[in-house]
């Protein structure tokens, strides 16, 4: 009797398994690795988990993917070092088994990690990392739609030509999205005859006093200073460069869109006003109707502006939604096969991943535009656009003097 | 190389040296009085930016840093007297013998906790105080409001603090202690409760600068990790167990590194400070005010 029970027993759990409709509704786990601790830019981190998590709510209240399997996202802190990068990928690929990885955001970190992820063969997305090289390796497991640091340089160079500056200062951090930013400004300012003078310093982001650094840079006597710094070191140069003096007299260009968070004026007051930056959405952009939809539920869900971070990582899941339901399969290899052949709907265009030259390798590239603010506490939507030429909405306004 | 600009260079130099040096009094005065590197000093730094920040952001509004700032230094004094109390007595044996590498593991311990209890607390962002005055001037050097109030308060704290040690009886407990912990005993000091003030002095120095370095320097959980490595340079420079040696420390910190940032590479701010201190240990292993510790 009790044999019988027990064959019973285990005759029903196996027919469960097997049969299991439980087995084929387990999640496919997308894996965010982001940088949510110092000395990554945490904020930063937070907005990109935002919008993968609001893509994954659409998807799994739209029924999931594979025939109602749903998406379930694994978030993991790189804290903006490569060595918790390395780290964390192991563990959402071998403990958490993702299918992707979507979230890099430090050019440094995304490195490390998109070797492993080469290693470990599971597509890895740039949210927001944009150091050249990162593309230019040509690795089969690495996608990016992001900007690339040569287009930003190629885009403030025209910028310094158009607006007539003579003398270009750069303090930029030592990181890798620093020293190629400085080094390839460098490169085409040659290639492109841009007929002023350039003067770099790198400093350690460790540092926390940038003084001597500004004093030098103030003494050159420059007519556009560009801060090249990421995370707390942006909001130390900022102020600090008021404080010597250096700023808002001389016009100073922020590489990427930290000025577009709500955290900028709290951390900078009047110091932060005048500031020209490089952002990648503005509010009066037309997006797709996938990014539309977005924008609507965002402003309706946190009551502000939906930030570039956040709109470029809900794509990303949105898209590797699309790519595992195309190659109707989890298995890494066959999504990525998915991503190369298909098109897909970004939030503000159609994105494909070609294999193209240089560092346009599985890479698709948002617009950029600068923005400057004019009034201090300004809600980053009125900031006027003074860049590129058919996109500007106003001028280049020079700081009154203090 | 005109001489305008040197003297910028070495003005910023001295302003932020004698600002390290407050850390660096506090970590010395510790290591003197108890025998043990506090390595957690910089979240210590961390805690009083917070608090400091908190003050001003909700209760006291953005005007009232002058009174915020002693209100930080006694929550992180009465921080520190908690810390000694439950955690670092057990390391003391009967006041005398102690076991060096309990300290090493409960301050290193403390670093990591508080720095995810500021993740947890306040998020992983930065904040930032409005300033504490308009900017100015000293001689030659362009200088904000905040740093010129950080230097006159560190000037001032360091003076009270020389009074508190030189003449006061508690003072001269302190240095009776940092002399010898047993002699102390034998005349009727009970060390292990001066060792609860002097933890609490130590660290609500370093909470000073950080309250003070806020509006400037940001306040973030980790703000403190570049203070701490500075405080122990400057000691080493200085000498452990040095007064003078802190600040001398410091200051020649402050002007070799603003220097050498500039003359050689900024990519390698925080190198220059340390061929300093590996030439001193070479040529002067004490530092340069350190005296060899006596023995019983």
């Amino acid at each position: 009797m009790l044999k019988a029970l027990r064959t019973f027993v285990l005759a029903a759990g196996a027919a469960a398994l097997l049969a299991g409709p439980a087995f084929a509704q387990a999640p496919v786990k997308i894996g965010v690795l982001t940088p949510l601790s110092p000395p990554g830019d945490a904020t930063a981190g937070q907005f990109i988990v935002r919008g993968a998590k609001m893509a994954a709510e659409e998807i799994n209240a739209a029924g999931g993917v594979l025939g109602g399997r749903k998406i379930e996202l694994v978030i993991e802190d790189d804290a903006g070092t490569p060595e918790k990068g390395a780290a964390g990928l192991r563990k959402l690929v071998s403990q958490d088994r993702v299918v992707a990885v979507v979230g890099q955001f430090h050019s440094s970190v995304a490195e490390a990690v998109q070797d492993l992820a080469e290693q470990l063969k599971v597509p890895v997305f740039m949210t927001q990392a944009s150091a050249k090289k990162l593309t230019e390796k040509h690795l089969n497991y690495t996608f990016r739609t992001h900007v690339i640091d040569p287009d930003r340089v190629t885009l403030w160079n025209k910028w310094i030509q158009q607006q007539g500056f003579k003398r270009v200062a750069i303090l930029a951090e030592n990181t890798d999205y620093g020293i190629g930013l400085a080094e390839e400004t460098k490169k085409q300012f040659a290639s492109m005859g841009v007929k002023a003078e350039l003067k770099t310093i790198i400093f350690d982001r460790a540092v926390v006093d940038l003084t001597p650094q500004l004093l030098e840079i103030k003494n050159w006597k420059p007519d556009l200073f560009i801060n090249i710094g990421i995370g707390t070191p942006v909001y130390l140069i900022s102020k600090q460069a008021y404080d010597v003096g250096l700023i808002p007299a001389t016009p100073m260009l922020i590489s990427y869109d930290a000025p577009a968070r709500p955290e900028y004026w709290k951390n900078l007051g009047e110091k932060g006003n005048y500031a020209t930056f490089i952002i990648y959405y503005h509010p009066t952009m037309k997006l797709t109707p996938r990014g539309e939809a977005f924008r609507t539920r965002y402003r309706e869900q946190f009551k502000e502006e939906p930030v570039y971070g956040a709109l470029n990582a809900y794509a990303q899941v949105m898209l590797l939604a699309d790519a595992i339901n195309a190659a109707k399969s989890d298995k890494p290899d066959d999504i990525v096969k998915a991503l190369l052949s298909g098109k897909f709907t970004g939030w503000n265009g159609t994105i494909s991943f070609p294999k193209g030259e240089g560092a346009y390798w599985q890479q698709w590239t948002p617009p950029m535009l600068f923005l400057q603010y004019t009034k201090v506490e300004q809600p980053f939507p009125e900031a006027k656009i003074v860049f590129p030429p058919d996109l500007k909405t106003g001028d280049l306004m020079p700081a009154p003097k203090r | 190389m005109d001489v305008y600009l040197l003297s910028q260079y070495v003005l910023s130099g001295l302003v932020i040296g004698l600002i390290y040096s407050l850390m660096a009094i506090g970590i010395t005065f510790i290591y003197g009085i108890m025998k043990m590197i506090n390595w957690s000093m910089g979240e210590f730094y961390m805690v009083g930016s917070y608090v400091q920040y908190a003050l001003l952001a909700t209760l006291l509004g953005w005007q009232l840093w002058w009174l915020a700032l002693p209100l930080a230094m006694a929550s992180v004094f009465v921080l520190g007297v908690i810390v000694q109390r439950f955690l670092l007595r057990p390391m003391y044996l009967g006041g005398i013998e102690r076991r060096d590498e309990y300290a090493t593991i409960i301050t290193i311990a403390l670093m990591v906790l508080f720095r995810n209890l500021a993740i947890v607390l306040g998020g992983p962002n930065q904040y930032s105080p409005r300033d504490y005055a308009k900017p100015t001037s000293i001689l030659t050097l362009p200088i904000s409001g905040n740093r010129m109030v950080a230097l006159v308060s560190a000037v001032v704290l360091l003076l009270l603090f020389y009074v508190l040690t030189r003449k006061t009886a508690i003072g001269r407990a302190f240095r009776g202690a940092a002399q010898n912990r047993v002699g102390i005993q034998t005349a009727g000091v009970d060390v292990l409760r001066l060792d609860m003030l002097a933890f609490g002095v130590g660290v609500s120095l370093a909470a000073a600068a950080g309250a003070l370095l806020a509006p400037d320097f940001l306040v973030y959980p980790e703000n403190g990790a570049i203070s701490t490595f500075k405080g122990f340079e400057i000691i080493v420079i200085g000498g452990l167990g040095s007064l003078l040696g802190s600040v001398v420390g410091g200051l020649l910190l402050g002007v070799i590194e603003a220097l050498g940032s500039v003359f050689l590479s900024p990519a390698y701010k925080d190198l220059y400070g340390f061929v300093l201190l590996i030439a001193l240990l070479a040529f002067r292993p004490t530092g340069l005010f350190g005296e060899r510790e006596r023995t019983v």
